[in-house]
């Protein structure tokens, strides 16, 4: 590698890293929030101020913030997530314990999410780039939505899915892939519309160039100008629009996995919201933000690798947000 | 183009399907708590009886009223995510103003500011301020977060580029002082860009409220809510899926259309769809 495909290799992952920095900031100030401390949370109101005011001591809690936050950064990088309030458990171990089930899911709605997505984007590219609204539509529709139709559809009028996905402790997701489904399907229906909706316009965008109408006016079949001619211009919106994806997956396993009774990292954040458990929350909300950071780092590294002289741009990653 | 006939409404005011829906959906809903046939609250039924009989569309986990709770339950959402969405935007255009119309640096920060927060979702930053503030507070402060910088980002291109407009010369040469040339110069020209971005910050914000709500962070419950009701109904998806499927219609209807009327009011009048 010359020093100058390094340096430009070095930028985005600079810009990532500060990203991220920023990134732990906003939670940590958000957690700040909290009216009460772990102080008191560990006491549990029953005991004196004194006491309250010994446990905060213990905990360091009585450190000014910008201290507690360089403290707290610097255990997060090396990879020191603190102890849980409730139960004192190291949160890694916690996350450990959940993650594998949360792997699998977001894998599983990832791949699904392409399957649509390729789907919908080939039906546009057969009508000539024109799309209707149907894929806006369902982007819009929340989340809670589309799971409580999936469920009312799949595990009621038709009975072909248990309604919830309660897996035995320490179980694999893999072993009744029948509870994957419903939580899967319910990450991958916004997502496929989104992703549309994200790349319908890439797409509308390259069947306007020149390129495309000489190549179909000299007659060659649609297939072959799809494959040669229209494709390696949406390679690095796709690759984009793919890590925008994973980071909001992850962020939607919250919803999916609490309303199907799925144990994964989503449940426990917002078990942890319930109980106000601060370590907890600040590590499991950094998980989608470092999933989407370090996808749309690779996403823009291999976008240098693969884009094609005047194709476009990374801009379609911040045309839109995923909730 | 040229050989069609004049339209009969002028482009300017005619009708739009979805705009229209939108702004009677906005009406409407708070005054179906009056329709109701039962009150919303109370327990009238065994719990999860099918449709039928006095209650068309079944009762749900305590046995109360399906239809009446779903003709009950829109108004705090619509609300709180109107609210949301109208703090956002104002934030986000007075942000957007003041970037595009003082240069570049301003602009960068904003910028920076975009990415920043594009980097946490909004979902898990609603999540983390809900442990400490009340549920509809969260949403509004989420909804503003994760909306008012890119409501700022598009504001800020386009007042730029209207900075060097005719009429805002004139109006800066005429010695009106910058806030009187924004707000009546450069905002009205961003009217349609502003309404259409109002709607996508809707949706969003709708989408905050209805996950917090069914994560059993926002309106608690005896009360009646769409969101809530999807949650509450869920393990009785096999016994009565109505219980489901009629607060998921609405809610998603309310969704479809509030996106459907923000492209609508993106689009330039006369291009076609």
């Amino acid at each position: 590698m010359t020093l100058r495909t390094a340096g430009r290799a070095l930028r985005p992952a600079g810009r990532a890293a500060a990203l991220a920095v920023a990134a732990t900031a906003v939670v940590f100030t958000a957690t700040e929030l909290l009216p009460g401390d772990a102080g008191e949370l560990r006491t549990a109101g029953r005991a004196s101020d004194e006491d309250v005011a010994a446990e905060r001591e213990r905990l360091g809690l009585d450190r000014p913030a910008a201290v507690r936050y360089l403290d707290w950064l610097s255990g997060l990088i090396r990879g020191d997530l603190g102890h849980s309030l409730a139960g004192g458990k190291p949160v890694a171990t916690l996350f450990a314990e959940r993650l594998p089930a949360t792997v699998v899911l977001v894998a599983a709605a990832l791949a699904v999410t392409a399957l649509l997505t390729a789907t919908a984007l080939t039906v546009a590219y057969l009508r000539g780039g024109r799309g209707g609204s149907a894929a806006t539509g369902l982007a819009a529709v929340p989340q809670p939505v589309h799971a409580a139709v999936l469920g009312a559809v799949l595990a009621g009028l038709l009975g072909w899915l248990p309604p919830v996905s309660l897996l035995p402790p320490g179980g694999s997701p893999l072993a009744d892939p029948r509870l994957l489904a419903l939580p899967a399907l319910t990450l991958a229906l916004p997502s496929a519309a989104f992703a549309t909706v994200l790349l319908r316009g890439a797409l509308a965008d390259t069947l306007r160039r020149p390129h495309v109408a000489d190549a179909r006016l000299r007659g060659l079949p649609a297939p072959l100008v799809l494959h040669r001619h229209v494709l390696p211009f949406l390679y690095a919106p796709a690759l984009q629009v793919t890590a925008l994806l994973a980071g909001g997956l992850v962020a939607g396993t919250a919803l999916a996995e609490t309303l199907f009774g799925y144990p994964g990292t989503g449940q426990l954040l917002v078990s942890a919201v319930a109980v106000r458990d601060v370590p907890v929350i600040q590590a499991a909300a950094l998980l989608p933000a470092a999933v989407l950071l370090l996808g749309m780092l690779l996403a823009d590294l291999a976008a240098r690798r693969t884009t094609v002289p005047g194709g476009p741009g990374p801009s379609v990653a911040t045309a839109g947000r995923t909730v | 183009m040229t050989g069609a006939p004049p339209p009969f409404f002028p482009k300017a005011v005619r009708p739009s399907v979805s705009v229209t829906a939108a702004l009677t959906l906005l009406v409407c809903v708070p005054l179906g708590r009056y329709a109701a046939p039962h009150p919303p609250e109370r327990t009238v039924a065994a719990p999860w009886a099918p449709p039928g009989g006095r209650h068309p569309l079944g009762t749900d986990v305590l046995g109360r009223d399906v239809l009446s709770r779903v003709l009950a339950g829109g108004t705090q959402l619509l609300t709180v995510s109107l609210l949301a969405a109208l703090a956002a935007v104002v934030c986000g255009a007075g942000l957007g103003l003041a970037a595009g119309w003082s240069g570049d640096r301003t602009a960068r920060t904003v910028r920076a500011l975009c990415d920043l927060l594009l980097a946490v979702p909004a979902l898990v930053l609603a999540l983390v301020l809900a442990t400490a503030l009340p549920g509809a507070t969260a949403v509004v402060v989420a909804a503003v977060l994760a909306g008012a910088p890119l409501t700022a980002r598009v504001v800020a291109t386009q007042c730029a580029q209207l900075r060097d407009s005719g009429h805002v010369h004139a109006a800066v040469e005429r010695g009106e002082r910058t806030p009187a040339v924004l707000l009546h110069e450069v905002l009205p020209a961003l009217r349609r860009l502003v309404a259409a971005d109002a709607g996508l910050r809707l949706v969003t914000a709708l989408q905050i409220a209805a996950a917090l709500a069914v994560l059993g962070l926002g309106p608690q419950p005896p009360d009646p809510d769409w969101a809530l009701m999807l949650s509450e109904n869920l393990p009785g998806a096999a016994l009565n899926p109505w219980a489901l499927l009629a607060p998921a219609i609405p809610l998603a209807g309310c969704a479809w259309v509030f996106a459907a009327a923000a492209r609508t009011a993106a689009r330039v009048p006369g291009e076609a769809a």
